[in-house]
């Protein structure tokens, strides 16, 4: 042990150092937010509560029905019921969501191939009871006007890219044109 | 004879007059510590809380001031859990014995001059005395809770604390000899005739080792090894609820303050300040004694939170060893030099 070692373990060097650092915090601004009274603003993209885009033109859903979003839903906390309409289009007569059983994971919103389904900034909606927390689909079509609205739709348009702005009629006979990652190609 | 003429006659009169003096001062001295074992907690939460930068408490009152409040009410208002297999004289009477004793210390230390409620020859001893039976309490409670975790703290706290009494008591023997007296007020005088003013600056190794004693004695962080939380949840008082929590807690307040009373009395002179200061600015000396004598104690109890923000939990081991391998010796060499000088100045 050298005598520098010797006097640092003597005069606690290391204690001392400890301790100014934790004195000099001291006068430091705290980081805390207090949160009722000072909230922080959700960042874009922030996953909320659900929401069911409104269609500017029609005033309905955007949903068309497809079910991709509660296939893919890992929690398996989405049902989407629909029937045949009269000229024999789909009409979606049903979309549920439970709130409780999701894990905000935002795959229903990759999936959906219209945009339709969004997870809102708003955070704040707990409740006492579990039916507080189901969403049909009027509550989630709500949701939308009263957290996204017209800014919804253009974080949409500038953010997750709908795909059914590229949607095509396919020359010729259907195929797929996406890239095969680590297979057949060709 | 009536009452009020027994009570008239010129003796009994004086023991009258007397006892109420003395019960008067009693009265002011636990509610003022009382008001502080309060405010210690605000203070200590505020401390720590920025120096974690954070805030510590702020939505009761003003700055959280009514905090301590607040929580005394909740205290009070808890139910009084006992445990089914609790030894329950036992259990009831750990907490009074904890307080009592850490009450009881306050009667010898002298807050300013001529105000000690008992100023007795062995006041030093007193309080060491008083502190080692409030270790009673705590391994008593952790005996009658009936638990594992309180057993092992109050166990903890009892090694803890016989070892470190031996460090402490030995540091303290070079300020009895630097002033010959075991009383507080006359070591507090002994401070002022002295050209330092502290006995601090001569007595600096046994400051040291008292004041490593002093954390160890009052089971404060880095030595809160009886009330480790995560390994004993809460150590020795972890049954206890509402009220009974409360004592134990304020006597862990007290005994901090009584001990940073007594770093203030033996080490930095008390309710005085060193001449040299008085004479560099004289109207200092028209401050009154318990001016200085609570500004030295708000320093003291604000080291114990500023070591408590800083410093990890030592372990068991580490504990002991620096207690028995390092402070002993320090204090004994401390006492030795001291001795020598002593004896080489007379």
């Amino acid at each position: 042990m050298t005598l520098k070692d010797v006097i640092r373990k003597v005069f606690l060097v290391e204690i001392v150092k400890g301790m100014a650092l934790t004195f000099s915090r001291l006068f430091t601004r705290p980081v805390t937010r207090r949160y009722p009274k000072e909230k922080r603003p959700a960042e874009p993209g922030f996953r909320g509560l659900h929401a069911l885009v409104r269609n500017p033109a029609t005033g309905d859903a955007k949903c068309v029905g497809c079910g991709l979003c509660a296939a893919v839903c890992p929690s398996r906390c989405i049902n989407v019921y629909t029937s045949e309409g009269p000229e024999h289009q789909k009409v979606v007569d049903g979309y549920e969501i439970e709130v409780l059983r999701c894990v905000f994971c935002a795959l229903c919103v990759e999936a959906c191939p219209y945009g339709a389904i969004a997870l809102t900034p708003h955070y704040e909606y707990a409740d006492y009871s579990r039916e507080a927390l189901f969403m049909t689909k009027e509550r989630l079509l709500d949701n939308w006007d009263r957290y996204m609205g017209e800014e919804g739709l253009r974080y949409f348009d500038s953010f997750w890219n709908p795909k059914e702005a590229h949607f095509k009629t396919p020359r010729g006979q259907a195929m797929f044109k996406g890239r095969i990652i680590g297979g057949f190609s060709g | 004879m009536s009452i009020f003429e027994f009570l008239m006659q010129p003796g009994i009169f004086d023991i009258v007059l007397n006892v109420g003096a003395i019960v008067l001062k009693v009265a002011v001295v636990i509610a003022v510590a009382m008001l502080h074992v309060a405010y210690a907690t605000y203070f200590e939460r505020k401390v720590i809380g920025h120096m974690q930068v954070r805030m510590g408490p702020m939505e009761v009152g003003p700055h959280g001031l009514l905090q301590p409040v607040a929580d005394m009410l909740k205290l009070f208002f808890k139910e009084d859990i006992i445990p089914a297999k609790a030894d329950k004289p036992v259990f009831y009477l750990a907490p009074v014995i904890s307080l009592t004793a850490a009450l009881s210390s306050l009667a010898v230390v002298p807050f300013f001059d001529g105000f000690v409620i008992a100023d007795i020859n062995v006041g030093l001893l007193f309080i060491l005395a008083a502190s080692s039976i409030g270790t009673y309490g705590i391994i008593l409670a952790g005996w009658a809770s009936d638990s594992k975790y309180s057993f092992l703290g109050g166990l903890r706290s009892s090694a803890q604390v016989i070892s470190y009494e031996v460090a402490m008591g030995l540091s303290l023997v070079g300020v009895i000899i630097m002033a010959g007296s075991l009383n507080l007020s006359e070591i507090v005088r002994a401070q002022e005739a002295y050209p330092m003013g502290m006995y601090a600056i001569p007595q600096i190794l046994g400051f040291f080792v008292f004041v490593v004693a002093a954390f160890a004695e009052t089971n404060r962080a880095p030595f809160d090894l009886p009330e480790a939380e995560n390994e004993l949840v809460a150590g020795y008082f972890v049954e206890y609820s509402g009220m009974r929590f409360a004592l134990f807690y304020a006597a862990e307040y007290i005994g901090m303050i009584i001990m940073g009373s007594l770093a203030v009395t033996c080490f930095l002179g008390g309710w005085t300040i060193p001449r040299f200061v008085t004479q560099a600015v004289p109207f200092l000396g028209g401050v009154p004694g318990i001016v200085w004598f609570l500004l030295k104690l708000y320093i003291a109890i604000f080291f114990y939170y500023w070591i408590r923000a800083t410093l990890p939990r030592f372990r068991y081991d580490q504990l002991m060893g620096l207690g028995w391998k390092l402070l002993i010796p320090l204090a004994l060499l401390n006492l030795l030099i001291t001795g020598i000088i002593k004896v080489a100045v007379h």
